[in-house]
This record gives C-alpha cells, structure tokens and sequence, in this order.
C-alpha cells in the first residue's frame, strides 16, 4: 500500500515537474522567436549606426563576420566637419582625410528643410482640416452629405498618379516673393498636402462622437460657433490632433516623389531626396552614407522612444476608429 | 482683422523686397553646375572666386547641383523658366536643350585664335545644326588602370602605347591569366557601381564601337535598328557578359575601392580617378589603352561643357565668364583637380601629365589619333543613353542579349518617331 | 428645446459659418487634387511634352489633340498565332531536345506594318498552339503585373504577420514593451533611407544577408540582381518597414476583446487554436478589414524602393516596375511625355478605384 502511494506521489511529482519543463520550454522557445524577431527588425538599424563609425574601406569587408556589427577602427571623419559655416551649412574638408558627410553636403540645411516642410504641413493641417471635420461633424448645411461622400472617396485617390499634371500646374503659380512658379521652393512641398482626406475623416469620427449637449449649452450661453470650435471641441479633442499629427508626420517625414519632381538641388530638398541623391553621386562612399542615414533616423527614433505610449495609442486609435 | 493685417504686411514685404533684387548691381551671372567629386567642386569655387576679383562688371553666383539627377534638376529649371546665364552638360545632352531652343548660339563670341587652340574633339561636341553651342574646359580619356605587380604576377604583357594595344584573344587571355593567379578576386573593375548617370554609355559604348556596332546609324540619326541589335552589337555585348559570367567582374560591387584595395589587377575607367589612383598606388600604377576588339580600338571622349542659355538677360556676361575658365590658368586649376585632358592645345603641351612619356599621355594618344569616338549628336541621345544603360544593367545580370538590345533599340526609335525625327526648327 | 429657439437667421450663420470652416481645405483640395485630376484627364488627350519646345520667335509650340492615341499605345494588345519554323523538308523543325522551334517574336512583329510599334509582352502554349501576346507597351503590363504580385503577396502575409506579432507582445510577459518598441521601431524611418541600407545588406558578393545565410549553408542569392528575386527583395524589405504599424492596430484591437470572452470559452473547454479561430479573429473583423484595405490602397502605390533600390529602372527585366514608376519615367524622365504619363495616371486612378470598391463591398457584404 506505502509504496503504491509513493508511486502514485512520484507520479503525481513526474507530472508536474514534466508540466513545469513543458511550460518552461514552452516560454524558452517563445523568447527564442521574440528575440529573433528582434535580431530581423533591429539588425539592418544597427548595422548602420555601426558602420557609420568605421572608415569607408573597411565597411564592406566587415559583412563577411560578426565585424558588421562590432565597432572597431572607431573613425568619426565619416561626421567630421572643420569651420562649419552656419549661413552656407558648408565645412571644408579635413585635410588628409577622405571628405565626411558635412564636407559632402549641406547636410544641415537638408534636415532643416526636412523639419520645417514637415511641421508646417502638420500644424497647417490640424487646422485646416479639423475645421473641415468640424463643420461636417457638427454643423448643418446643405450639401453635407454630399461633401462628406466626397472626402471619403477622396482618401483613395493617389496623390502619386497626379504629380506629373500637378507639377506642370505649380510651375505656372505665382508667390509673394514675386516669383511666376512654385518649383523648387517651400511652399511647392507644404501646399499640397495640408488638406488631407484621412485626415478630415479622423476627425470627423472623433469630432461626431463628442455629445451636442457641449454645443448647444455653449450657444444660450450666446457663444459664437468659432468659440464653440476653439474653446470646446479642440480641447475636447487633443487625443485626435496628436493621432493626426503624428501620421501626418510620419507620411511626410519620407516625402519622396514629389519633392523629387518640384525641387533641384539641396536648397530645397528633404532628406529622402538627397538621399537618393546622395546615394546615386559617384564615389559612393558608404561611410558617409551610414552616417547620413544614421543622422536621419536616430532623432526620430529618440523622439519615438520618448513619447512612446502617445506614438502607440495614436497609431492605434487610427485603426479602432477607422 | 488680424488677416488683413497680416496680408497687408505681406504685401508690404513684397513691394519693398522686389525694388531691391531689381536693382541689384553689378549684373549677375547665374551658373549651373553638376556636382561631382569634392576637388572638380573646390576647382570650379576657386575660378569663380577668380572671375569675380577679377573684374567689377558682372558678379557670377554659381548653384551646385548633385550629378546623380543634374539633368532632371536641369529640365525642370526649364520648365519653370528659371535657366541660368551659363551651365555645363555631361557631353551630349546639351543637343536636346540646343534642339528644343534653349541654347545660344556662341559662334559669334569664339575667336579664330581660341577656336584654332581648342582640341577639335571639343569643337566637334559642342556643334550642332551648323553652330557652335557649347565649349567645354577639358576632354576626357577612358582607358584600363592597371595593378604593375599584379599583371606581372600572371605574367600578362603591358602595352605601352596604341601600336600594341591587346587584342580581342590576348586580353581574354590576360584576363583569364589574371583570374587563375587570383582566384577569389573580381580582377577586372568596371564601376559597375556608379549605377546611374552616364558611365554605363560612356564606358561601355566603345565595346560596342570596337566589335563593329554603334548607338544608333549616324547616317541618318533616325533609327538604331540593325546598329545596336546586330551581329557586331550581340557580339560585343555577349563578351561584356562573358565577364561577370566567368567571374571576371561583378555586376554588384559592394563599394567603390575594388582597385585600390588590391582585389582588382586592371580598372576600366577614366581620368578622374587619376588623382586617387596615382596616390593609392604610386609606380605601381600603369595606364593602358583601349583593347582592339575587331574594328579597331575605341573610347571615349567628350566631357561637361558649358552652354549660354536664352534666358540669360547678359550674354556677353555669361561669355565673359567662359571665356575666363577658358583662360590657361583658371583652365590648369580645373584639371589639375581631376586630371582630365585639358580642351586648349597651348595647355595640353605645356602639362607634363601628358607631354610623351608623361603619365596620362595614352588619353592624348587616344584622342589625336582617332581612337576616341563622339557620342551620337542628337536630341535623342539622352533617351539613347537611359535605354543604353538599361541594357548595359540587364545583361550585366544575366539578361538575354539580343532581346535586351532589341528592347534598346524599340525604345530609342519609338522616341525619336514620337517626335517625328527631330526635325530641326 | 433650444433647438425650436432657433431662427432662421440662426441657421443662416451656422451655414455661413460651415463654409467658412470647409473652404481653405476645400480650396486646398480643389486646387491640388481636383484640378489635377482634371488637368490629366486633359492632357491624356495631347502629346504634351515636360519642357515644350521654343519656337524661333520665342513662344512655345503648343501640344497637339491627339484623340485616344495615348490609350491606344497604353492599352493596345494583340494575340499573333505563331507557326513553327518549317525545315528543308518542309516539315516543322524540332531542336535538341524534341521541342519546336519557333521564329523570333521580333521577326515577325517587324514583318508587317499591322503590328506597328508592338513588341513581345509573353509567349504561351495553349492546346499545341503557340501564342504570342504583342503589346504597345509591354512594360505597363509588366508594371500591372508585378503591382498585382506585390500586393497579393503582401497584404496576406503582412497583415498575419502583423496580428502574430501583435499576440507575442500582447503576452504578459516580461520584456513584452522592449520588444513591441524593436518591432515597431521601422516605422519611424524614412523608406527612402532604408532602401539605401538594404542595397547594402542585399549586396550578392559581400552583403550581410547572404553572409548571414551562409551560416545556415543556405543562398547565395542574387537579391535584386536578378529577375526572378528581385520583387520578392522589394517584398521582403518593405514587409520589414511596415509591419509594425499594423502590429500596433491589432495590439489595440487585441486590448479590447473582454477577458471574459477567453474565460467563458476556456471554460467550454477550448484549447488555443480553437480560442484563436472562434474569439480573437471574429473580435479582430473591423480591425482587420481596415488593415488589409488600407494595407492594399498603400501596396498598389508601389514606388519609393522600387525607385532607389534600383536606380529609377524597375530592373532587372522589368521584374520591378510599378505603374507609378513607369508613370515616373515617362511623363518625367527620358522622353518627358506628359500626355502620356496622364493616360497612365487616369487609367491607374480609375483602377485603384475600382478595386477599391469591389474590396469594400466584398468585405461588407461578408457582414450581411
């Protein structure tokens, strides 16, 4: 009888020891795929940012070994940059040194023009198209619905397939400056985009969803409906503007095509353009060019490490809304 | 309220800025100019930094724009109307810009001394229609960069003019002599990793030139039918694959430094890379010219060269300024910088580089003695040169020839038939 | 209550107010879409070139109507009929390995003037008759095709991949935050950057993706280099880029299925699998629908790697062209015919918008 018992408790013990090694092998070979999951999504990132640090002859060799992902012959003069003009954004070359990045190219400028064409069409485009969304959302008129179809079929539209006639029509738009076209020039890469038809359509969504009891307790109080868009629904609605916001940054950040067509040279151009540029200029130095990549994502990276949960929660709120 | 303030003081800005570029003095010249190495950048600074100390009636402002897409930047300042007084072509695309009207005719300017002193290869490239549009500060020589030590490794003979250039059989046999002593190596660099651009033409036209073919039937421009798709074409082009097939040369080089790292024993490249070449390698380094493929040895020739537009309000300025760069001094610092052929005969005799037994003498060689052949003078040729390297591109990894080629060949006739043969206006 | 205190002067504000509120983005989207638009449709109709020719008194030549011809040459298809070459002996000829041998396409699109500016889009063999499919753009085809493969590969698999990512990281597990942020970190790059590093990594001699392989004793491949690999490099890459946006999405849509519905189900006695197929995926239905939709709107708009990794080419063979590419490389590069690229951008907008709608109704309709 003991030892029929005892049997039956080391059997009891095999089992769950067997469910334990189960359960832990189980979580092994999860980590296993999470990890090489991340070894897929992180290894092109960290190559870069490695090779960006070694000098030019070296970075192709490297591949061949675990090299391409260990810093060794630490070089900067892939960054490097004596009297750096702030007006020209030109360094002159180190001498003996192949020329880096900056000596290369008017690399602050490029990120300047990056910056300020994205930000402008992202805070000229919380506001054009969240009133937009407003009056569709929560005033009457006629031809409301009508609208409202029109943008929803407008978010399909491509905007790639309408660049070249487009291009042909911003060269003839007149500026303030006094000049007779938009080609190559700032405002060529803001205008077009401002309005978007997602864009409204987000709003809308959120702006539908917020009670008229706000409203209409505004209006006998005798505000006008400006006050109601400015002092009510924007504060009410700062989830949407940042999800707006950061999609819209996000989508012009790699401006590509049309910066392509409507500028020449780096006066104007973003970075994806002078990238391709850049990329396409005989010797193709790679140094440099993991050194301009690297300029070009780690900032967005850092920014996206720090307002994570906002990235996260937007990204997310554009998909459960649409 | 606020708006109209705001457009009102938007208004104001712009009548008080518009007055002031107006009246700007002295006259400006604006120039385009392609971007390429850092030192052919830093040279053409200095000369207009030269120019403009040199004289108080025009101040020339030069604009830089990346080579990779210097044409396109090119066309849409045509476009918008926004050409500048002067600017330089990679070689044949300025008969495209001379065909569609916007390019000056220059004759007028160029004195019988300064056109007698100018390499007839320059004169040659800047004609079209019976004038003269374009001149440019130098030629250029393509020839093969050579590894001494490698070479004499394998035991493979060094020419050492045009009289005994390698054959078609001797340099497939140097090339095969080379790949068995290294074995693990792509002994032959192509630059296959310029990509873009013109090199693939530039490059590799002369292949096709020596087996026989060409780019398109020069008689008549209007069609490359039968001259880029034929035997002599197939051939050439069948050879060229042959060498990334028998692991001559890749098609994907990782970077640009095959030669000057040692895995490469011969560079199929210009003068440009002289400067780094020479450094890197020192005695080690020796030019040789063109191989004979059949027809003859052939390579290229022609370079950037500069062209006044029509929408430039001071000509005589912007001729002022090519004049200046034209001058020997200004010149010399130009090809110093990129060790090209400099386009005076007066300059050319007075450079060492390539006086006989100088350094670079081949390309001087090569471009006196009818071994350098012009690109097509057409306004197609920027069309014939995209589909050109397309091809060169496809082959390169693996592509049938004959249907490649012949996919060249619809391409470029299409064009010029869509534009009815280019008729002249 | 308040709204019967309304006056009709009342209402006339408000209306007065809601187009003031639309007009700067109706303008804005009149101006850059609308009139494009309208302007295509117009210049599809000419042979409007990029940069026009000056005349010699100094205006510029004017764009000829040219009717439908630009649709012509775009769309135009033939099927030719090909006979196999006779011998001497007047009898079909076979080569070596006992097949037939035919005439080049070439010899016989050049040999009569009703095939006028076609040349081979493919060759098949139906019921012992050899077709051959002649077209006056071929590589329109080509770029339909390969759109088509693009999308048909990516968005299924994509969007999986996207909701199995979603489930690891929605594990509550430790670490899960680190590695939601390395699968989502991608997406915060530029594609045009990236497609320069993966040039690199793709390199067939001496990049890390073959090296790395070759550990697993697995390759060498040729990547872009070679036609046959090319688009699936394309696919590969921008899968990476992309997929952590919709990883996101389904994260929140898993957040929002109540607990208790795995509880309930556990209870029935459900194992994973079947918790999977009968909870997450039918709660996951809106979210996955508005993945896959706006997944394809996306893919068919195929252009910026394409563009960089292969230098404007679509190389090698065509294997990567993209209508947006071809649209591109005529209408701005090379020959610059404008009306040209407008015949491709109208034709490519009503095919996206046709597609479109077919894809809302048929995911719609599964609803009913």
């Amino acid at each position: 009888m003991t030892t029929d018992s005892a049997l039956l408790r080391a059997e009891a013990a095999a089992r769950a020891r067997s469910a334990q090694t189960r359960k832990t092998i189980r979580s092994a070979i999860n980590y296993a795929v999470m990890i090489g999951l991340a070894f897929f999504f992180a290894f092109p990132i960290v190559i870069m940012l490695v090779s960006s640090f070694k000098p030019d002859e070296q970075i192709a060799g490297d591949m061949r070994s675990l090299y391409a992902f260990i810093p060794r012959n630490i070089t900067t003069e892939n960054y490097s940059c004596a009297d750096y003009d702030l007006a020209t954004s030109d360094c002159s070359p180190t001498p003996g040194e192949n020329p880096g990045l900056f000596e290369r190219l008017p690399f602050g400028r490029i990120y300047f023009n990056s910056v300020f064409v994205t930000a402008s069409i992202v805070i000229g485009g919380l506001l054009v198209n969240s009133m937009a969304a407003f009056a569709l959302a929560r005033l009457n008129f006629p031809g409301k619905k009508l609208l409202l179809t029109a943008v929803i079929a407008m978010i399909i539209i491509p905007f790639e397939a309408l660049a070249v006639p487009l291009l042909l029509q911003v060269n003839s738009f007149p500026w303030i400056d006094g000049s007779s076209t938009w080609i190559n020039s700032y405002q060529v890469q803001i205008f077009p985009f401002m309005a978007d038809a997602f864009s409204i359509f987000l709003f809308y969504q959120f702006f539908i969803g917020i009670p008229k009891d706000f409203d209409e307790a505004a209006r006998v109080d005798g505000a006008n409906i400006f006050t109601i868009y400015w002092r009510i629904i924007v504060p009410l609605s700062l989830p949407v503007f940042a999800t707006v916001a950061i999609l819209q940054a996000l989508t012009h950040w790699g401006s590509f095509l049309w910066p392509l067509m409507a500028t020449r040279g780096f006066e104007f151009q973003p970075l994806p353009v002078a990238m391709r540029v850049f990329f396409g200029q005989a010797p193709r130095q790679w140094g440099d060019i993991m050194a301009f990549a690297s300029l070009a994502t780690v900032p967005v990276l850092i920014l996206f490490l720090l307002f994570q949960r906002w990235f996260v929660q937007s990204v997310a709120s554009a998909g459960v809304k649409g | 309220m606020k708006v109209s303030r705001v457009l009102l003081g938007l208004l104001l800005v712009a009548l008080f800025i518009l007055p002031m570029t107006a009246s700007a003095q002295p006259a400006e010249i604006s120039v385009f100019f392609h971007s390429g190495r850092g030192s052919e950048r830093d040279a053409l600074d200095t000369i207009i930094t030269n120019f403009n100390d040199s004289q108080s009636d025009y101040v020339a402002v030069a604009t830089e724009l990346p080579e990779g897409s210097y044409t396109d930047a090119v066309n849409a300042a045509a476009l918008s109307g926004d050409l500048p007084c002067l600017l330089d072509f990679d070689g044949p695309t300025l008969y495209s810009f001379a065909w569609r009207g916007y390019l000056l005719p220059i004759d007028s300017y160029v004195s019988d001394d300064l056109k007698a002193d100018i390499l007839p290869s320059i004169i040659d490239q800047g004609s079209y229609n019976d004038h003269l549009y374009s001149l440019g500060v130098f030629d250029s020589g393509l020839a093969l960069w050579a590894n001494r030590e490698m070479l004499e490794a394998a035991g493979v003979r060094i020419p050492t003019g045009l009289d005994d250039v390698w054959t078609l059989d001797e340099f497939d046999a140097a090339l095969a002599a080379l790949k068995e002593a290294n074995p693990d190596n792509f002994i032959l660099d192509l630059k296959m990793n310029y990509g873009e651009g013109e090199w693939f033409t530039y490059g590799f036209a002369p292949i096709l030139q020596s087996f026989g073919g060409d780019l398109i039937d020069r008689s008549t421009y209007e069609s490359a039918e039968g001259v880029l798709n034929g035997e002599a074409a197939v051939a050439a082009m069948t050879w060229l694959q042959g060498l990334f097939d028998k692991g001559y040369a890749t098609s994907t080089p990782p970077d640009d430094n095959e030669f000057i790292n040692g895995n490469a024993a011969l560079s199929w490249v210009g003068h440009w890379e002289y400067n780094r070449y020479a450094t890197e390698l020192g005695d080690n380094l020796v030019l040789i010219s063109m191989p004979d493929f059949g027809q003859g040895a052939a390579t290229g020739m022609g370079s950037w060269n500069w062209g006044i537009t029509n929408q430039c309000e001071s000509p005589d300025g912007a001729w002022a300024l090519l004049d200046f760069m034209l001058e020997p001094e200004q010149m010399t610092i130009m090809t110093d910088a990129n060790g090209a052929v400099p386009s005076r005969i007066s300059v050319l005799d007075a450079d060492e580089r390539y006086a006989e037994g100088g350094p670079l003498n081949i390309f001087v060689q090569q471009l006196q003695n009818g071994v350098a052949v012009p690109r097509p003078q057409t306004p197609a040729y920027p069309v014939i040169t995209s589909e050109f390297a397309k091809m060169i591109s496809e082959i390169s990894s693996g592509a049938d020839v004959q249907t490649a080629l012949d996919n060249a060949v619809d391409a470029i006739d299409a064009d010029i038939s869509a534009n009815d043969g280019y008729p002249s206006m | 209550m308040t709204l019967n205190l309304r006056t009709s002067s009342a209402q006339r504000n408000e209306r007065m107010a809601a187009y003031l509120f639309l007009l700067p983005a109706a303008l804005l989207l009149i101006v850059f879409s609308l009139i494009p638009f309208l302007s295509a449709l117009r210049l599809s109709f000419t042979n409007q070139p990029l940069v026009p020719q000056l005349l010699p008194d100094g205006t510029q030549r004017s764009a000829d109507f040219i009717g439908f011809d630009n649709y012509s040459d775009l769309l135009r298809v033939q099927l030719v009929t090909l006979e196999p070459e006779l011998g001497d002996d007047g009898q079909p000829q076979r080569d070596d390995n006992g097949d037939l041998v035919y005439p080049r396409a070439r010899t016989i699109l050049r040999g009569s003037d009703q095939y006028e500016g076609m040349s081979e889009l493919t060759q098949f063999d139906l019921f012992g008759t050899r077709y051959l499919v002649a077209a006056s753009d071929p590589t329109w085809w080509r770029s339909l095709f390969n759109v088509f493969t693009f999308v048909i590969i990516v968005v299924p698999v994509q969007t999986s991949f996207a909701l199995a990512l979603a489930m690891l990281v929605n594990q509550k597990i430790r670490a899960s935050n680190f590695f939601r942020t390395v699968y989502f970190a991608p997406v915060v790059t530029s594609m045009a950057i990236v497609s320069v590093i993966w040039f690199f990594l793709y390199n067939p001699d001496q990049g890390f993706i073959n090296n790395f392989l070759s550990i697993f004793r697995i390759g060498p491949f040729q990547w872009l280099d070679h036609p046959a690999s090319a688009m699936l490099s394309i696919i590969l890459m921008s899968i990476w880029q992309g997929v952590g946006f919709q990883m996101i999405i389904f994260l929140a849509g898993l957040q929002e299925i109540p607990e208790n519905l795995y509880e309930a189900s556990a209870l029935d006695g459900a194992n994973a699998v079947q918790q999977f197929r009968f909870v997450t995926l039918p709660s996951l239905r809106n979210t996955t629908i508005f993945v896959a939709i706006s997944t394809t709107i996306l893919a068919f708009k195929l252009f910026v790697q394409v563009d960089v990794m292969t230098f404007g080419r679509g190389g090698p063979e065509d294997a990567t062209i993209t209508p947006i590419l071809h649209l591109v490389n005529e209408g701005f590069r090379g020959s610059q015919r404008v009306g040209y690229a407008s015949a491709i951008a109208v034709v490519f907008l009503l095919l996206v918008l046709a597609i479109s709608l077919v894809q809302r109704r048929v995911l719609t309709q599964k609803e009913a």
